[in-house]
């Protein structure tokens, strides 16, 4: 096969610049990988959810209530719009291993009728007789954190009482895709399970014999889902309904939603960021190109090539290096594809990840990456492929430099070739902007991520260190009186005893309303506190309600301002209560009262929900025992072991997230500086050389071309920091949900952290380059004229 | 005969071996050279004949393959890199065939790039008055023809009071009144500065402006000639 000539040239040049096409083709790889990346993993989560919930057949409805009688499913089902209703028994239980200190808890959960909802998918043993008291499935997280399967046993406290449970298989359901505990902040799987019983056993230990405390809907197509919670809510009030959710409010279904809003914001931001830097590099490199072979170019043309043939040279020359991007970006978005479900495989119990390599993505990301180039080659191309040949083949005139900035010389002092350095920046602006904004571009990448470091250390500082400062907590079956606190102050080990009342309620303030707990506190609590703004602690008001900043958005009320509050439990009052202030808080909705005044609300005398306990930290072990076996106890919480799991999750997770984004912010500040330095040194080669000759040394000589360099990644940092802090708060914007706020605060280290690792990569392509301005050859350029 | 403490250069057995894989190519053959303080040399030859090779070695650009070559007291066949950079900055003016003056500087600011970093400097504009070009000192590159490029490259020179001023065809490229007018700014200025002068040339003619012509073949000085009366440069038919 005969290779027309063009092309070889087209080849030769490849590999003649390989270093400074490579450099382009990581940048383009690394827009080609995230764009596959983010939109596979969002699809892949999306598409692996449908499935799931499809074939599980997931509900649409979620609703407790204390205890229903069965007849009750009748009426239920017959609301207009429900498709279907399963009645269930959904209940706590405490772990009880021997040898396991620290409290962990269990949910019974009815095992699901035939033709029910939330099916399971069972991955070891058989599902439990249907008449056997003991047999049990358990979800497939606390299996494995455990090394539990089919045959062994399972100890456990029902309602109080030590039952000794006989595992005959592992499941996972969609229902826990999510698995998080009750009163925890990450999944634990150590220290919560699933536990699928047979309903006659749950309803044997819960006394719920004929009764159920849980009710899942599946709704007819196109039904309203805000019409059946109404009426359905007004069928379960009665039966101690707390106001039912729908798919959105169900705690793994949201998290899920969180995680894709997240996907869905990086697929947003990322690969435009990378294919604008790479078509700018193209641009610019391309640009030199031409200029260098102009001469070519108009001997080609005089010799009756036509400009579309020569265009359309270059234009294959930039095709290939998009090839080579592509073909890199597609084997990184592979491969950090599987990364990133392995990851999710941890965090989230999915039976399988649908992991599409749908080829319309491939396809699609393809030809944005050519565009993107192609686009930037044009307007390179452009301005060549219109001279006439004979124009073409003359030098180009030479640069016209003009005795500008005068007063920028006289500011720093500037020797001549430091005169040399501004000038030539000055001459080529747009090359000296974009080579700045893309430098720029990598700071802010990773001003964008690397925040999330002292984000998170807020969250934790003022959730656990100034909020919730006890260090363990007991929640009761049922509101106990009063005296309940003194009991628990006698445990061993207990140095602190502060109760805390747990209402739900449903707060509303013109057409906005969210449904969640109220807590209510003592007037000045120690233990566990609601700061302000300030992060003072704030006392609990004798009168009105304490907001949190998320909730009090969500229902746009500022202090004074009245809410409803329609309680769920009990008698159910509604009232119209003042809100009194404004807390800060990162986790979920919080509304505050004064313990007494919730109580005098509510109308059953002194309750309490639970207990928040200071403890001696020697006898934890003796009190953990304790808690576990005192009858009302039916959740303990421990702050430590909590954020604990919170630290590592997230430290896992953002390390992970974190690596990634400090490689691709790598990758675009050498391959802007290098390719800047290239071009650079390669149109001052010659000036640079004749300074060696006049008798400048090397680091002389290198300093112009660095001198250059460092004044376009130090006019990046500013402009990094200001895009890195706009993507940044955008970012914790679109993470922010009802589950949980992201802090915004982009502390000081963070800058210095960002400009450091770019500088650090400019000075890797500067050692690339320096052997180049070394090896200048003095005697080369005096024999020969521009 | 000469005083040897008048001695600038002194060059013995000087040889030059290009090698290109198997090929080589001696661009000198043993070459034996002084030359005195203050003295204006012309250096001619046929295409080839090793004139620039010669040149660039005693001026510090490149290195000898044999031999030995004396600046003063300096033996610069012996010096490391480094040391040759500060004796090309220290004692040698270059000028060469197509000027290299920096385009993004001024003519004052090109004179000034050497100035900044010479021991005992001129003023720029003392410098550019040597070569009669006060009034371009704000001029580019660009702005300025050929021969004023030159001009100022000469200034560019000499402002660092050198030693020696090497000159590789500095009116190559130049038509002849430019020529001479920038042959008059050397020999002004070798006047002036008392500089040795070393000048490359093809155009024969010149050789009368000098104190000496040496004649370069093959790799060899095959010729030295003294003039008694040297010649002004406006004065030599080109
Ligand atoms: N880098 C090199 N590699 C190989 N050979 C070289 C190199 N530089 C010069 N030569 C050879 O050395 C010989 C002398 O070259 P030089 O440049 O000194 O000649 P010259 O007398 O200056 O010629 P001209 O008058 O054309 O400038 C020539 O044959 C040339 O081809
Ligand atoms: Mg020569």
């Amino acid at each position: 096969m005969v290779i027309p000539p063009l092309r070889r040239k087209v080849l030769r040049d490849l590999t003649r610049l390989w270093a400074q096409v490579l450099a382009i083709a990581l940048v383009l790889a690394a827009g080609v990988a995230t764009l596959i990346l983010g939109n596979g993993a969002y699809s892949s989560l999306y598409e692996t959810r449908a499935r799931y919930y499809e074939e599980n057949r997931f509900a649409d409805v979620f609703a407790d209530v204390t205890r229903a009688p069965r007849a009750l499913l009748g009426e239920v089902a017959a609301i207009e719009g429900v498709l279907d209703a399963e009645a269930r028994i959904v209940k706590l239980g405490l772990l009880d291993i021997p040898g396991m200190v620290e409290p962990g808890s269990v949910l019974f959960v009815s095992l699901p009728e035939t033709g029910g909802f939330n099916r399971l998918y069972l991955r070891l043993g058989r599902l439990p007789d249907a008449m056997s008291a003991e047999e049990i499935v358990v979800s497939d997280g606390f299996a494995k954190a455990h090394g539990l399967g089919p045959g062994d046993r399972l100890p456990v406290l029902m309602n109080g009482q030590r039952r000794d449970l006989r595992i005959t298989g592992v499941a996972l359901s969609p229902e826990f895709i999510y698995a998080l505990g009750p009163g925890q902040m990450m999944p634990d799987p150590r220290r919560f399970g699933v536990v699928w019983a047979p309903r006659a056993a749950l309803e044997a230990a819960y006394d719920l014999e004929g009764a159920f405390s849980n009710l899942v809907l599946k709704l007819a197509p196109g039904a309203n889902p805000d019409r059946v919670i109404e009426a359905l809510d007004r069928l379960t009030e009665r039966y101690g309904g707390v106001g039912a959710k729908g798919r959105a409010d169900q705690i793994s279904h949201a998290f899920l939603d969180a995680e894709l809003k997240q996907l869905w914001a990086m697929v947003r931001v990322l690969p435009p960021i990378f294919l604008l830097v790479a078509a700018m590099l193209v641009n610019m490199t391309l640009s030199r190109l031409i200029t260098l072979e102009r001469e070519q170019i108009g001997l080609l043309k005089a010799i009756g090539y036509t400009s579309r043939a020569v265009a359309q040279h270059y234009v294959e020359f930039v095709l290939l290096i998009a090839v080579v991007g592509i073909g890199l970006g597609f084997a990184a978005g592979a491969w950090l594809g599987v990364g990133l479900a392995q990851m999710y495989a941890r965090f989230f119990s999915f039976p399988y990840l649908v992991f599409t390599r749908d080829p319309q993505l491939y396809g699609l990301a393809a030809v944005i990456t050519l565009a993107a180039a192609v686009a930037g080659a044009l307007y390179a191309v452009r301005s060549v492929v219109k001279l006439p040949p004979a124009v073409a083949m003359a030098p180009p005139s030479p640069a016209v430099y003009r005795e500008r900035g005068a007063w920028i010389r006289r500011v720093l002092n500037l020797r001549q070739t430091g005169v040399m350095v501004a000038r030539h920046l000055m001459r080529w602006p747009f090359r000296t902007l974009s080579s700045t904004l893309g430098v720029a571009m990598s700071v802010a990448i990773l001003v964008a991520s690397l925040w999330s470091f002292g984000s998170i250390d807020r969250m934790i500082d003022i959730t656990f260190f100034r909020s919730e400062r006890h260090d363990a907590q007991i929640v009761f079956g049922t509101p106990e009186p009063m005296p309940a606190v003194f009991a628990a102050r006698t445990l061993p080990g207990v140095m602190v005893a502060e109760p805390f009342r747990q209402v739900a309620a449903t707060i509303s303030h013109r057409g906005h309303e969210k449904t969640l707990a109220i807590m209510g506190r003592p007037a000045d609590p120690r233990l566990s506190r609601v700061l302000d703004p300030t992060l003072r602690p704030m006392p609990m008001p004798e009168a009105g309600v304490i907001l949190s900043e998320a909730l009090a958005e969500a229902l746009q009320v500022r202090p004074g301002d009245l809410v409803t509050v329609a309680v769920q439990e009990g008698r159910r009052p509604i009232v119209t209560l003042p809100v009194s202030g404004l807390s800060v808080g990162y986790v979920g909705l919080g509304a505050a009262m004064e313990i007494g005044a919730l109580n005098r609300l509510m109308g059953e005398g002194a309750m309490v929900s639970g207990v928040s306990l200071q403890l001696d930290p020697m006898q934890t072990a003796a009190f953990y025992a304790a808690a576990k076996t005192t009858p009302k106890t039916e959740l303990i919480s421990v702050t430590s072991l909590m954020l604990s799991r919170f630290r590592d999750t997230l430290a896992e997770n953002i390390t992970v997230m974190v690596s990634v984004y400090v490689i691709l912010a790598g990758i675009i500040a050498v391959g802007v500086v290098y390719n800047f330095s290239r071009i650079a040194l390669s149109e001052q080669g010659r000036e640079l050389a004749s300074l060696r000759v006049l008798g400048f040394t090397n680091r002389e000589v290198s300093g112009v071309l660095f001198g250059e360099l460092g004044t376009v990644v130090f006019l990046a940092q500013p402009l990094g920091w200001v895009i890195g802090y706009g993507i940044a708060s955008a970012m914790a914007a679109a993470f922010s949900s009802d589950l949980y706020r992201v802090p915004f605060v982009v502390q000081r280290d963070v800058y210095a952290i960002a400009s450091l690792v770019v500088c650090a990569a400019a000075l890797v392509s500067a050692w690339a380059i320096r052997g180049r301005i070394d090896n200048l050859d003095m005697i080369e350029v005096l024999k020969t004229r521009e | 005969m000469p005083d040897a403490s008048d001695i600038v250069f002194r060059a013995r057995g000087l040889t030059k071996v290009y090698r290109n894989g198997a090929l080589e190519v001696h661009a000198l053959r043993g070459i034996d050279f002084q030359a005195r303080k203050g003295e204006f040399i012309v250096i001619l030859g046929p295409s080839g004949s090793g004139k620039s090779t010669f040149l660039n070695i005693v001026g510090g650009l490149d290195r000898a393959s044999g031999g030995e070559v004396w600046f003063e007291e300096h033996q610069l066949t012996a010096l490391g890199e480094g040391q040759l950079t500060q004796y090309r900055r220290d004692h040698v003016g270059f000028v060469f065939q197509f000027y290299n003056l920096v385009p993004s500087l001024t003519a004052r600011e090109n004179v000034q790039l050497v100035t900044e970093i010479a021991r005992r400097p001129m003023r720029a504009e003392d410098a550019l008055a040597l070569v009669g070009l006060q009034d371009r000192a704000n001029h580019f590159p660009a702005q300025l023809s050929g021969g004023e490029q030159q001009r100022v490259a000469i200034a560019r020179a000499i402002a660092k009071n050198p030693e020696v001023l090497l000159c590789d065809e500095p009116t190559g490229a130049l038509d002849s009144a430019t020529g001479i007018k920038v042959l008059e700014a050397l020999t002004q200025v070798n006047r002036a500065v008392g500089a040795t002068t070393l000048v490359i040339t093809h155009n024969a003619a010149i050789r009368d402006i000098a104190d000496r012509v040496i004649r370069f073949a093959d790799g060899r000085i095959v010729e030295e000639t003294v003039n008694a009366v040297k010649k002004q440069p406006s004065e030599v038919a080109w």
